[in-house]
């Protein structure tokens, strides 16, 4: 019912003025910004630390990067991107005032990041099962702090993500205010691009 | 260009330099250009991820400004830090 009414709203008018307003716009809400700055500020620390403490224990760092599972991180990379890139595309199926299928496309980038936190769990288990855990050396106490405060995010970006569907689905954003959706969306994309850093750092290089 | 087929070049693009940064980190025998090349790919994936996917392209400049300068930096810093 309410989906009806936004693919009313839908003039040329309005496409024209939402075609403008895209234009020299910020997506989102800018508190929702400044939020996505602080936590990659406190990303940043944790990279050049983990930088810094390999180059100080090279040794000790080859050894544990030798432990993980790259194929492992890239699983997660991959499921974190396509996972993204379906939010992407439900923020554009929502530009369209198609809530519930926005809603759709919401839920299955959460089923896609679903692989993420099974992926992630499994190395953890395995690590365990190795008698490996966060106080074994500085290299896995870094890699238990900046994979599991990582790991954290996603689940509050999970959180993020049934939020907005569940509006989505039941048509509270229409075409002038979908503030909230778009601040969800890069919230997600937060968590990705933090990845795209964390899994070259911790695993390729 | 569309806003769906500029996310789905993107998205491929992606995945292609996530493959490609492990075959580096993999075959390349010289570290410190494996970690230059590698860093580059983790801008090149960060300024698809900042310009299409958080829609920043149209953004007011500073704000885009702002997003991309950490995906350069970052990995600078970390080169930085390997290499000297």
């Amino acid at each position: 019912m309410s989906e009806t009414t936004v693919d009313n709203n839908i003039t040329p008018t309005s496409v024209n003025s939402s075609a403008k307003h895209s234009e020299n716009r910020l997506p989102g809400d800018i508190a929702m910004w400044f939020f996505i700055l602080a936590e990659l500020s406190v990303f940043a620390i944790f990279f050049i630390g983990f930088a810094v403490a390999e180059q100080l224990n090279p040794e000790m760092f080859s050894q544990g990067k030798a432990q993980l599972h790259p194929t492992a991180g890239l699983i997660n990379t991959i499921a974190l991107i396509t996972s993204s890139f379906i939010v992407a595309l439900a923020l554009q199926i929502m530009h369209k005032g198609q809530g519930r299928n926005a809603a759709k496309a919401l839920i299955i980038a959460q089923l896609v990041a679903v692989v993420y936190l099974v992926v992630k769990l499994w190395e953890y288990q395995f690590l365990f099962d190795a008698d490996i855990d966060i106080e074994t050396n500085t290299f896995f106490t870094l890699y238990f702090l900046i994979t599991f405060f990582h790991f954290m995010h996603v689940l509050l970006g999970m959180v993020i993500l049934t939020f907005i569907a569940i509006k989505s689905a039941k048509g509270q954003y229409q075409q002038n205010d979908m503030s909230g959706f778009e601040s969800g969306a890069c919230y997600w994309h937060m968590v990705d691009l933090l990845w795209i850093i964390l899994f070259p750092l911790i695993y390729v290089i | 260009m569309t806003t769906t087929k500029s996310s789905i070049l993107s998205f491929f693009w992606l995945i292609l330099l996530t493959l490609l940064s492990v075959y580096v980190g993999e075959v390349l025998e010289n570290r410190s250009i494996s970690i230059f090349v590698v860093m580059f790919i983790v801008f090149l994936k960060g300024q698809q991820i900042i310009d299409i996917f958080m829609e920043l392209k149209h953004a007011p400049s500073r704000w885009r400004f702002l997003l991309m300068s950490y995906v350069i930096i970052i990995p600078v810093a970390i080169t930085a830090i390997y290499l000297f």
